[in-house]
C-alpha cells in the first residue's frame, strides 16, 4: 500500500462555506472532487495537505444546461462520463465530449470532474513518482529541488499541462466561473494558465471554479478532438489536440486549435495566427496547418513518449482532425437526424 | 483523527470508526473483510480494485472511505446470492476467463455495470472499452470478453438491484 | 535412483480431453479465494523495506535508533542479521536479503522494520539513517566490461562476468564454407519484467513449539523451504511454506525475495507473525524478468534455403544478481536446436553483471531472445531467397523421434500441422499477396521445454511427487507439492483423479503446495507442470485403480478388463456395475486404508558434454504463430490486428486451459513487442516503476488471438501431453516483426517497436513490390 497523509476532511454544504474554509485554512487546505489526481500524487508524497475540503456534497455542481441566450453551463462537478455521452454536448460542442471520453479509464471518467481535469496538476516523468524514486533522482524544481531533468540547466518547471478537456474548452472560447471570497469573476480558459509548470494556474488559493461557461456555439460550428496516445485507455495524453472550425462554403470563417502536453500552458492558434484566414480548406491547406502548427509546437521530455516522435507526428494529427472535423456536417445537420 | 462514518456495503450498513486517509479499498479489505476486491498498484493504473459507487465503477484505491457515505457500494462479494453465481461469475468460470484471479473480481464488477446499462447486447468493441480500465496479465482478454459476451447475448439485462425493472 | 515410469495411455478417455471449468473457477469468480495479503493473523505485524537509492554503493553505516523509537514500531533488521548468502542455484548464491556490504542496484534491500501499522512501517523506514559511500556504476554491457576495478558482484568468475558459454556442434567451418550464401545481423532484445497483478506478498509467524511457517507469493514453495532453512540457520523440518493462491507469476515469483527472508526473521524475533507486501515499485526493483540480450546471427543456407550452419554470440545484461542467470546462459544457446534441423550450430553466450534489478526468468526463459532474432533472420532468409517463409521453415524441419545437433532427444513434434494450421486459418496463401500497402502477414515458429531433467540442486530423488487418498464419503483427496498459479494445475490433478477413479470432479480435493502436507514438487517454472506432476498424478492414481479394479475382479469372479467412469465401475457388457463409492469401500474392507504414493522423474537426458543437459527436456513443444498488423505509414504506430497461435501440446488434456495458455502467452509477447519496456536510465533509475509508464496493454489495445491446439501425443506425457504454458510466447514477436516487413519493408531488429523506431525505419526504406505468390 501507499499510505496517504494524514488529513482532516471536510464537506462543505455549500460554496460560500467552501471558500470561507479555504481562506480560513490557509495553503495547507486543498479541494478534492473526483480525486483521480490529488489521491495519487498525495501517495507519491508530491503533496500533503493538512486539510481537504469535499465538494461532492454541494448540489447543481453538476448540472449542464442551455441557456436561453445559447449558451452552455456545465456544472465544475459534472463527471467525465457523463460529458462523453451528453447528448446536448454531443450535438453542440462534439469536442468536449470526445476529449471527456478519452479520459483515462472509464472507472476514472466516473469518478473524475470537468473541474478536476481542468484543474489537473501538471505532469512530468521526474513528478509523478515516489518519493523513493525522486530521492533517488535527487528532488527537482516542481518540487522539493533546484534542478530540472527534463531541461538541462533550466530554472523554470516545465511539467506538462495534461488535462484533455482544456483544449476544448480553450477552442470553444470557454471561460470557468470562479467563486471567491471577492465574489464571482470570469476566467477565460486560455488565460488560466501560465508558466512554470510548479505553478501553472492562475487562480488565487481560496477560489473555486464553479461552472463552465461555452459562448453560443452557433450553427456552423464543427468540432473535434484528438488524443495521442501509445495505449487507447488509461494513459494520460501524449499530445492532444482540439479544434474548432467555422466554414462558409469551404472558405475557413474562423479557426482555433489547441494543444495540450507540451509544457505548462496549452498551445493555441487561431486562423489569423496561422494565416489562413478566409482560405479555403483545402487538403494542402489543412497540411500547411498541420505544419504551422507543429512548427510552434515543442513536446518536451517531460513525457515518456518520445518528444523528436511527437514533434514529427503532430502534423499529420493536425491535418488529420481537420479532415475529419471538416468531413462531418456542422451541427445544425447533426441536430436534424 | 477517526471519525465514525456509516458505510452501505453490498446492501448491508457498517459502522466503523475510520481516518479520513482510508482508502474505500482499505476500509474494505481490512476493516470489512471484504478481501474480493484487490490492490494491485494502489494508485489508479490497474483496476483490480473496481467496485461500483453508485452503481458506477469506481477504484477503491483512489476513492476516501469518508467519501462514500450516503452511496451505495458494491463489491464483488454482492454477486452470488445465497450460492448462486451471478450469470457473468458462472460465465468466467464456464469459460475460463479466471486464470489467477486476481484481477477477476475488478473485471466482474465493470462487465456488471455494462450489463445493468441495458439497451442492446454489446458488441465486443464495447465490451472491451468497457473493460479498458482492467489490467489482466494472464487470459490476453480473449476469454474474458467471451464470457461477457456470451452472458450479454443470453440474458436480459435486469439493471442494477432496487432500480426498476429489478 | 529410482528409474522414471512411463504409463502407456488407456485405452478410451472419459474426462481427459474434454472442456471443463477449473476446480477453483468458483472461489475465484466470487472473490472468496484468499491470496496472500487477504490473510491477517491476530497481533500481526507489518514489515517495510528500506532500499538503496544508489545504483552502486558501500554500506557505511545505518542507524535504526530514531526509527526505533516511534512507538509501535518492534524491529529494525539489517544485512548482518541475515548473514548467509543464499541464490536459487546452489553454484551462484551471491545474494543476501538485506545488503552485508554493498547495495548492488537502486531498489536493492538494505533494512528491514516491523511496526503495528504498515503506515508506522513506511514512517519507521523513513526514520533510518543510513551512510553510503557512492561507487561508480555499472550500467550497460560495455560499462560492465570495462569498469572490472570495483566488480558488480564478487561471485562474479572474472571482472563482472558471470557466466559464458561456448559450444560447438557439427562441422561449423565445412557447413559455412559450402553454404551458398551466409545471412549475418545484429540484433536486440530489450528488458521486459512479468508484472503480474498481484504484488508479492508474505507472512511468516513463529508457534510456541518454534515451528516457522511461512504463507508466500512463491511459485517455488520447496526452493523457498531450502533457502529458509539455510539462511536462518533453521532444520528443513521446523519450517512450513505455503503457497495460499497466487495472483499471476510468470516466472517472476520463482525464487525467494528478501521479503521473505526478512518476514522470517522479524517473527523469530519479534513473536509476532509478520506480514510485508511489496508496492507495485518494489515489484519492478525485485524484477528477475527478460534479460536485455545482444545478439549476434550468423546462418548459412544452400541455394534451396536449406540451413547449412548457424552461430550466434549473445551478450546479456543480466543485473546486480545472479537468479538462474548460468541456466539463461545456456538456454540462450542449447535451445535454439529445433524445430529446424541444423548440421552445424555454435553458440557463444555471456551474462554479466550490472547494477541493476536482477534479471531472471521471465515466461520462455533465455530463449524468446534468441528465438527473435533467428527467426527474423529466417523471414530475410526467405525474402532474399524468394522463398515462402513458411515453405522455407517447412524445408528445414528437423522431424520427430530424431535428436538435434547439440544432443536433445525430441519425441513428438507438431510443428509441420502448427505451421498448417496457422497457414490455414489465416487464409496466408491468399492474402499475403493481396493485402493492400501497410497491411502485411508474417510467421514465425519456435520449440520449448516441457520441464528439464536437471533439477535445480543436484540429486537423484524424484521431481515430482503427487500422493492420493480415498475415503470412505467416496472422495479422493491429492496432495501436491506442485503450485498452481493460475494455470490450472490444480484442476489438472484433478481432472487426472476423475479419469483413472470415476469420481465426479466435485468429488475431488486438491491440497497443494504446502510443504507440511503435500509431497515434494520443484515448482511451477520451466513448463515442468502438467508433465511431471500429471505424470505423478497419474502414477499415484494408476495404483489405486489397480488395486480397487483387482478387489472387484475377485468379488465379482471374473477375469476381464473393467473400466471406471461417470461413478461407476463397470464390465464391457455392463453385466457388473458397482458405483465408485462401494467399491471404494469394498477395497478398503479388502485391503485396509486406501492411499497411494506416486512419483515421476526425468529419464536420463542430454547431450555427453558439460552443460549437456541444461536444456534436456523429456518433451519438447512446438510453436507456429501468423500475425497481421496494420501500419500507419505516417505515425509509425503498429496496430497488431490479429494473432493465429498453433501449438503442438502433445494432448490437450484440457482444451480450454490450454487455449488460455496459449492465448495468454501470444498476449505476453505482443506486450512486450510494442508496449513494454523494463529500462534504467544512465543514473541506474528504472525508468517509471508502476503501471502507469510499463505500459500493459489494455483490452482496447489487445488483438484477437485465435488458438489452434495440434495434438501429436507424446509417449512419455501424462496421456501424451506436454507443455502450453511458455511455448506459445516465443514466436509471436518475429512473427510481429515480419508481419511489419511484409506490410512496410522495414525490416525492425531492435526490440521494442516503439512508434518512433518504426517512423525512423519507414523513412530509411521504399515500399517494397510485393512478391509474387510463390510456389512451394
Amino acid at each position: 500500500m501507499l499510505p496517504l497523509p494524514p488529513f482532516a476532511y471536510h464537506r462543505p454544504r455549500d460554496l460560500e462555506e467552501a471558500v470561507a474554509l479555504l481562506s480560513e485554512l490557509g495553503p495547507d487546505a486543498k479541494l478534492i472532487a473526483g480525486g483521480t489526481d490529488l489521491l495519487p500524487n498525495m501517495k507519491h508524497g508530491l503533496l500533503a495537505p493538512k486539510h481537504l475540503i469535499a465538494l461532492d456534497a454541494i448540489s447543481d455542481l453538476d448540472r449542464v444546461e442551455v441557456l436561453d441566450d445559447g449558451s452552455l453551463s456545465i456544472g465544475a462537478l459534472t463527471r467525465l462520463s457523463d460529458l462523453a455521452v451528453h447528448p446536448t454536448i454531443r450535438v453542440l460542442i462534439p469536442v468536449l465530449a470526445e476529449a471527456a471520453a478519452e479520459v483515462a479509464s472509464p472507472q476514472i471518467r466516473n469518478m473524475g470532474t470537468i473541474g478536476g481535469n481542468v484543474c489537473l496538476d501538471t505532469r512530468c516523468v521526474y513528478y509523478n513518482q515516489t518519493q523513493f524514486w525522486r530521492s533517488a533522482l535527487g528532488f527537482c524544481l516542481k518540487k522539493d529541488g533546484d534542478t530540472c531533468h527534463v531541461v538541462k540547466g533550466g530554472k523554470q518547471c516545465v511539467a506538462a499541462c495534461v488535462g484533455d478537456t482544456v483544449p476544448a474548452l480553450i477552442v470553444l472560447g470557454a471561460a470557468a466561473r470562479v467563486l471567491g471570497p471577492e465574489g464571482m469573476r470570469a476566467v477565460p480558459l486560455e488565460a488560466l494558465y501560465t508558466t512554470p509548470g510548479s505553478d501553472h494556474l492562475k487562480l488565487a488559493r481560496n477560489e473555486v471554479i464553479v461552472r463552465f461557461e461555452v459562448p453560443r456555439p452557433g450553427e456552423r460550428l464543427r468540432s473535434g478532438f484528438f488524443k495521442l496516445r501509445l495505449r487507447r485507455s488509461i494513459d494520460f495524453s501524449s499530445f492532444s489536440i482540439a479544434a474548432a472550425l467555422r466554414l462558409d462554403g469551404r472558405t475557413i470563417q474562423d479557426l482555433k486549435l489547441a494543444a495540450v502536453a507540451l509544457n505548462s500552458k496549452p498551445r493555441v492558434l487561431n486562423a489569423e495566427k496561422l494565416g489562413v484566414l478566409g482560405q479555403d480548406l483545402t487538403k494542402e491547406v489543412m497540411s500547411h496547418i498541420g505544419e504551422q502548427f507543429q512548427r510552434r509546437a515543442t513536446p518536451l521530455d517531460n513525457i515518456n513518449v518520445d518528444s523528436q516522435w511527437r514533434k514529427e507526428v503532430i502534423a499529420v494529427l493536425v491535418r488529420r482532425l481537420l479532415e475529419r472535423v471538416s468531413a462531418v456536417g456542422a451541427q445544425t445537420a447533426s441536430v436534424s437526424s | 483523527m477517526k471519525t465514525l462514518v456509516s458505510l452501505d456495503v453490498n446492501g448491508r450498513t457498517y459502522e466503523i470508526a475510520v481516518s479520513p486517509e482510508l482508502t474505500l479499498l482499505e476500509a474494505l479489505r481490512y476493516e470489512l473483510g471484504l478481501t474480493g476486491s484487490k490492490q494491485g498498484c494502489d494508485k489508479g493504473d490497474c483496476g483490480a480494485c473496481t467496485v461500483l459507487v453508485d452503481d458506477r465503477p469506481t477504484l477503491a484505491c483512489l476513492t476516501l472511505a469518508v467519501a462514500v457515505q450516503g452511496r451505495k457500494v458494491r463489491t464483488v462479494e454482492s454477486l452470488a446470492q445465497a450460492n448462486v453465481l451471478h450469470p457473468l461469475q458462472d460465465a468466467f468460470d464456464q469459460h475460463g476467463a479466471a486464470q489467477c484471479g486476481f484481477c477477476t473480481p475488478g473485471i466482474l464488477m465493470s462487465a456488471v455495470s455494462l450489463l445493468e446499462q441495458g439497451g442492446d447486447a454489446p458488441d465486443r468493441l464495447s465490451i472491451k472499452k468497457a473493460l479498458s480500465g482492467n489490467l489482466c496479465r494472464c487470459t490476453g482478454y480473449t476469454k474474458i470478453i467471451d464470457a461477457v459476451e456470451d452472458v450479454a447475448a443470453n440474458t436480459s439485462s435486469p439493471g442494477p438491484p432496487g432500480h426498476t425493472g429489478s | 535412483m529410482p528409474a522414471s515410469k512411463i504409463h502407456t495411455v488407456k485405452q478410451t478417455l472419459h474426462v481427459i480431453g474434454q472442456r471443463t471449468p477449473k476446480i477453483d473457477g468458483p472461489t475465484k469468480v466470487t472473490g472468496e479465494a484468499l491470496y496472500t495479503d487477504d490473510m491477517r493473523l491476530p497481533g500481526m505485524l507489518y514489515c517495510k523495506i528500506a532500499r538503496s537509492p544508489h545504483p552502486h554503493a558501500r554500506i557505511r553505516s545505518i542507524d535504526a535508533s530514531a526509527a526505533l523509537a516511534i512507538e509501535g514500531v518492534h524491529a529494525v533488521i539489517t544485512g548482518k542479521d541475515l548473514p548467509v548468502p543464499y541464490g536459487i542455484l546452489g553454484w551462484s548464491r551471491d545474494e543476501h536479503a538485506l545488503c552485508l556490504d554493498k547495495a548492488r542496484h537502486v531498489g536493492d534491500a538494505v533494512a528491514a522494520v516491523a511496526a503495528e501499522s504498515e503506515a508506522l512501517a513506511v514512517r519507521a523506514v523513513d526514520a533510518l539513517v543510513i551512510e553510503y559511500e557512492v561507487l561508480p556504476p555499472v550500467l550497460s554491457i560495455d560499462d560492465a566490461k570495462t569498469l572490472v576495478d570495483e566488480p558488480v558482484n564478487g561471485r562474479a568468475r572474472s571482472g563482472n562476468v558471470l557466466k559464458r558459454v561456448e559450444l560447438e556442434f557439427g562441422d561449423l567451418k565445412g557447413e559455412f564454407a559450402k553454404s551458398d550464401k551466409i545471412f549475418e545481423a545484429d540484433y536486440f532484445f530489450h528488458g521486459t519484467t512479468h508484472a503480474a497483478i498481484e504484488p508479492h506478498c508474505a507472512i511468516a509467524k513463529v508457534d510456541g513449539a518454534s515451528r516457522l511457517t511461512v504463507w508466500s507469493s512463491t511459485q517455488v514453495p520447496h526452493y523457498l523451504h531450502r533457502e529458509l532453512a539455510l539462511v536462518l540457520g533453521l532444520e528443513e523440518s521446523r519450517i512450513r511454506v505455503v503457497q495460499p493462491n497466487l495472483g499471476g507469476a510468470f516466472g517472476g515469483k520463482s525464487e525467494p525475495f528478501d521479503l521473505e527472508f526478512c518476514v522470517a526473521k522479524l517473527a523469530l524475533i519479534t513473536g509476532h507473525p509478520v506480514k510485508c507486501l511489496y508496492t507495485r515499485e518494489e515489484v519492478f526493483y525485485s524484477h528477475r524478468g527478460r534479460h536485455p540480450m545482444r545478439m549476434h546471427f550468423e546462418t548459412g543456407v544452400d541455394a534451396e534455403g536449406k540451413l547449412t550452419a548457424v552461430r550466434s554470440k549473445i551478450e546479456m545484461d543480466g543485473g546486480a544478481y545472479a537468479s538462474f542467470g548460468v541456466v539463461t546462459t545456456y538456454y540462450s544457446g542449447q535451445l535454439m536446436t529445433a524445430p529446424y534441423a541444423l548440421p552445424a550450430y555454435a553458440f557463444d553466450s555471456t551474462r554479466y553483471y550490472t547494477n541493476k534489478p536482477a534479471c531472471g526468468p521471465k515466461r520462455g526463459h533465455g530463449t524468446v531472445q534468441p528465438r527473435f532474432a533467428f527467426e527474423v533472420q529466417l523471414d530475410e532468409i526467405a525474402h532474399d531467397l524468394h522463398i515462402d517463409p513458411i515453405e522455407l521453415r517447412r524445408r528445414n524441419f528437423i522431424g520427430d523421434f530424431t535428436e538435434t545437433i547439440n544432443g536433445q532427444r525430441i519425441t513428438s513434434n507438431g510443428f509441420l500441422e502448427c505451421l498448417a494450421a496457422v497457414e490455414k486459418a489465416s487464409d496466408w496463401k491468399a492474402r499475403r499477396s493481396s493485402l493492400p500497402a501497410g497491411v502485411g502477414l508474417g510467421v514465425a515458429g519456435s520449440m520449448y521445454i516441457s520441464g528439464t531433467n536437471y533439477p535445480i540442486y543436484p540429486n537423484d530423488m524424484p521431481q515430482s511427487g503427487v500422493q492420493a487418498q480415498i475415503d470412505r464419503s467416496g472422495r479422493v483427496t491429492l496432495f501436491s507439492g506442485a503450485s498452481d498459479i493460475g494455470q490450472g494445475s490444480n484442476s489438472m490433478l484433478a481432472s487426472i483423479a476423475c479419469e483413472e477413479l470415476g469420481v465426479d470432479r466435485r468429488d475431488v480435493v486438491v491440497v497443494s503446495s504446502d510443504t507440511d502436507l503435500c509431497p515434494v514438487d520443484l515448482g511451477a517454472y520451466s513448463s515442468r507442470v502438467t508433465f511431471m506432476a500429471g505424470n505423478a498424478c497419474v502414477d499415484a492414481c494408476r495404483h489405486l485403480r489397480t488395486q480397487i479394479l483387482e478387489v472387484l475382479r475377485s468379488e465379482w469372479h471374473i477375469d476381464e478388463p473393467l473400466d471406471i467412469f461417470a461413478g461407476e465401475v463397470r464390465t464391457k457388457d455392463g453385466k457388473h456395475r458397482l458405483p465408485v463409492k462401494e467399491a471404494f469401500r469394498l477395497a478398503e474392507a479388502r485391503l485396509g486404508s486406501l492411499g497411494s504414493m506416486g512419483w515421476y522423474n526425468t529419464p536420463k537426458l542430454g547431450g555427453e558434454y558439460k552443460g549437456g543437459s541444461i536444456g534436456a527436456s523429456p518433451a519438447y513443444s512446438f510453436t507456429a504463430h501468423v500475425a497481421e498488423v496494420e501500419v500507419d505509414r505516417e505515425t509509425g504506430l503498429v496496430d497488431v490486428k490479429r494473432v493465429w497461435i498453433a501449438h503442438d501440446c502433445g494432448r490437450a488434456l484440457n482444451p480450454m486451459t490450454v487455449e488460455g495458455q496459449m492465448e495468454g502467452s501470444a498476449y505476453m509477447g505482443f506486450a512486450e513487442t510494442l508496449f513494454e519496456e523494463h529500462a534504467v536510465d544512465a543514473r541506474g533509475l528504472h525508468l517509471g516503476p508502476n503501471l502507469l509508464d510499463y505500459r500493459l496493454p489494455t483490452p482496447l489495445d489487445t488483438p484477437d488471438f485465435e488458438a489452434h491446439i495440434v495434438e501429436t501425443f507424446d509417449p512419455e506425457g501424462p496421456y501424451g501431453a506436454k507443455e502450453a504454458g511458455e511455448g506459445p510466447l516465443h514466436s509471436v514477436i518475429p512473427a510481429i516483426a515480419n508481419a511489419i516487413f511484409h506490410a512496410t519493408g522495414a525490416r525492425l531488429r531492435e526490440l521494442p517497436f516503439t512508434p518512433a523506431k518504426v517512423l525512423a525505419a519507414l523513412r530509411a526504406t521504399s515500399i517494397p513490390e510485393r512478391l509474387p505468390p510463390l510456389e512451394p
